[in-house]
């Protein structure tokens, strides 16, 4: 037998969900900004996390993510995708692709991606639950209600997030979100 | 019978049960390669001479095993500083492994402890969270001396940081104990009012562990045989307090119940609970008897069939087949509330039925109406709220902790429901 005559199989790849991941992890830390400097609950959660909170929510091993954290003045920002040279506090990263794309393409509420252990969570648990809520409410501005509702485990009723609230914050956070600023 | 999409499960506490267990902790050592364990305990157990009982058990023994230090002066409310002072001593004797006897305080202090001279670190901050803890620590032995915590079989350890106020949570399979002794001595002098409290904390684990997010059939199984044994020897012992049989049942209990829970975590219960400790300083196990059965009403229209399951290990399978299927649920809150009046009862009135009732050693009620708000507040940063079926806000957790506080059942017409997943429509 001539081993050279056995070429090594390389696996396939699905470029498809990792571009998929990059690209809604972008909008999503974008947002993040966005939704800290127009909604009041959001920003509120910002102000009760330490000045040098740094966030990573990425997928294991290399991503895709995003890098959130507060600036100077003490105001949400986007700092990139990239995790080198950042001082995270709060690492929350996805164990992998397929549980990535589970959980970002609601087949699995972000709670039940906690439960079946998709996650994994270094760093303050109480900053992790704000940004659980923070994740909730950003996913309510970003996407349609039916496709919210298999995101979060409950969908706000007009008491707690009144339709013009909804509507004219989802219009400022895309624009601030594409634009960022 | 539901069966989860996907879960995991791990175990590898190797338990030894039995009237005479402890004689078993030199073999123990010498199987992991240790021979100069700690002992770190508090100043309760070491009063009433369960120390001693450890101690001979070793001296017994013709193995070289030689116990360098014995620390017992871990608080109530073990936090970071005694943690690090304990770590330093470890180091200053030499010591290879950590024997731990007591309830959740002791034992989460020692895998705090585990984790600084194994990771020859001396800062525990960067080791929160779930998950940051990459490697094997040293041996580690626990003993526990409360049947409700449960901590001997789990992989959680909460450390304060009373400098910032709060609570770290440390989760990592590298923190569960490697050796698990239970020994029916260890509970033996446990008073009525403590025995009520940490069972029924046992029983929350049980409960919410089968009826929470991350519920699997493996924690499901030890659950529901968790939940048995309370059922059958929990009254038993407050009557019975040496009824040796009774209490190494217990001591089983909370073992299977930290099983369970270890690996399906816990729910809104938890999520309230931990809040009370932390802004009231209530025990732990006082605020589980009470907050149980509210957390599973709260949830009945998202896991109500799931209670009703919980009505076969609570009062047996003659009850359990007698009751209508969508009467179950409801049985089941029942019974567990009337679990708590018979403890009122058979503890003289020391054990608390709602949270209004709670007293200190002083008699000053420990929760008062007006720090309802900071626990809901606190509430809200809990890890277990993750967990929970049905959402929880600022406003539904006040509307809950009143409901407890009062002793009324929950208005569950103030509940936000979102989508009912129950497969037992609940009749109210």
């Amino acid at each position: 037998m001539r081993i050279e005559n056995y070429p090594e199989i390389i696996p396939g790849k699905n470029p498809f969900k990792k571009i998929y991941l990059a690209i809604f992890l972008w909008i999503t830390g974008r947002a993040i900004q966005a939704a800290a400097r127009t909604d009041r609950v959001v920003k509120k959660e910002f102000e009760m996390l330490p000045d040098d909170f740094m966030l990573y929510l990425g997928v294991s091993p290399n991503g895709p993510g995003f890098v959130v954290g507060k600036d100077s003045n003490g105001k949400a920002k986007y700092m990139g995708a990239k995790l080198k040279g950042k001082s995270i506090t709060l690492k929350m990263i996805i164990k992998n692709i397929e549980a990535a794309f589970l959980v970002f393409t609601f087949q699995e509420s972000t709670a039940v991606g906690f439960a079946h252990d998709r996650f994994m969570v270094s760093g303050n648990l109480d900053e992790a639950c704000r940004i659980g809520r923070v994740l909730d409410i950003v996913e309510i501005y970003l996407l349609p209600k039916i496709i919210t509702k298999l995101a979060v485990k409950r969908y706000p009723n007009w008491k707690q997030m009144s339709p013009i609230r909804k509507h004219v914050g989802r219009v400022i956070i895309y624009t601030r979100a594409i634009l960022g600023f | 019978m539901d069966t989860q999409k996907y879960y995991e499960f791990c175990t590898r506490v190797k338990t030894i049960s039995g009237h005479n267990s402890l004689e078993e902790i030199p073999q123990a050592l010498m199987d992991l390669n240790a021979k100069s364990p700690m002992i770190i305990t508090d100043k309760g157990v070491s009063a009433v001479g369960l120390i001693q009982l450890v101690q001979d058990a070793i001296k017994k023994s013709k193995n070289k095993i030689e116990i360098k230090v014995i620390f017992d002066d871990v608080p109530a409310d073990s936090d970071i500083t005694t943690v690090n002072e304990i770590a330093k001593l470890y180091k200053e004797k030499g010591c290879d492994s950590i024997i731990t006897v007591g309830g959740g305080s002791p034992m989460d202090t020692a895998k705090g402890v585990n984790i600084l001279v194994s990771e020859d670190a001396d800062d525990l901050m960067q080791f929160t969270g779930a998950g940051a803890i990459k490697r094997r620590l040293n041996p580690l032995i626990a003993i526990p001396t409360t049947s409700g915590t449960g901590s001997e079989m789990t992989l959680v350890a909460v450390i304060a940081d009373h400098s910032k106020n709060k609570k770290m949570a440390f989760t990592s399979y590298f923190l569960l104990p490697d050796v698990a002794i239970l020994d029916s001595r260890m509970t033996l002098t446990l008073p009525d009012f403590l025995t009520a409290p940490t069972a029924m904390d046992a029983l929350t684990h049980a409960c919410e562990a089968y009826t929470c997010l991350a519920k699997n059939p493996l924690s499901d199984s030890a659950a529901l045989f968790a939940i048995e044994l309370i059922r059958d020897n929990l009254l038993n012992v407050i009557k019975k307090p040496k009824d040796a049989n009774g209490r190494l049942a217990l001591a089983n209990a909370s073992a299977l119940a930290g099983i369970a829970f270890s690996n399906s975590m816990v729910g809104m219960v938890h999520t309230i609970g931990h809040a009370i400790g932390g802004v009231c300083h209530v025990p732990h196990g006082v605020a589980m008897s009470i907050l149980l059965p509210y957390g599973l009403e709260y949830n009945l229209h998202k896991t109500g069939h799931l209670t009703g399951e919980l009505l076969l290990p609570l009062a047996g399978s003659e009850k359990f087949a007698a009751i209508p299927k969508e009467l179950r649920p409801l049985k089941s809150i029942e019974i567990i509330r009337q679990l708590n009046e018979d403890l009122h009862k058979a503890t003289g009135g020391r054990h608390s039925r709602f949270l209004s009732e709670v007293r200190n050693r002083e008699g000053t009620q420990m929760i008062p109406k007006d720090k309802i708000r900071d626990i809901a507040l606190t509430a809200q940063n809990d890890g277990s709220i993750f967990y929970n079926p049905e959402e929880l806000d600022l406003e539904d957790l006040i509307m809950v902790i009143e409901a407890a506080w009062e002793g009324v059942p929950i208005d569950r017409k103030k509940i936000k429901m979102s989508k009912e997943t129950s497969k037992v429509k609940i009749k109210i």
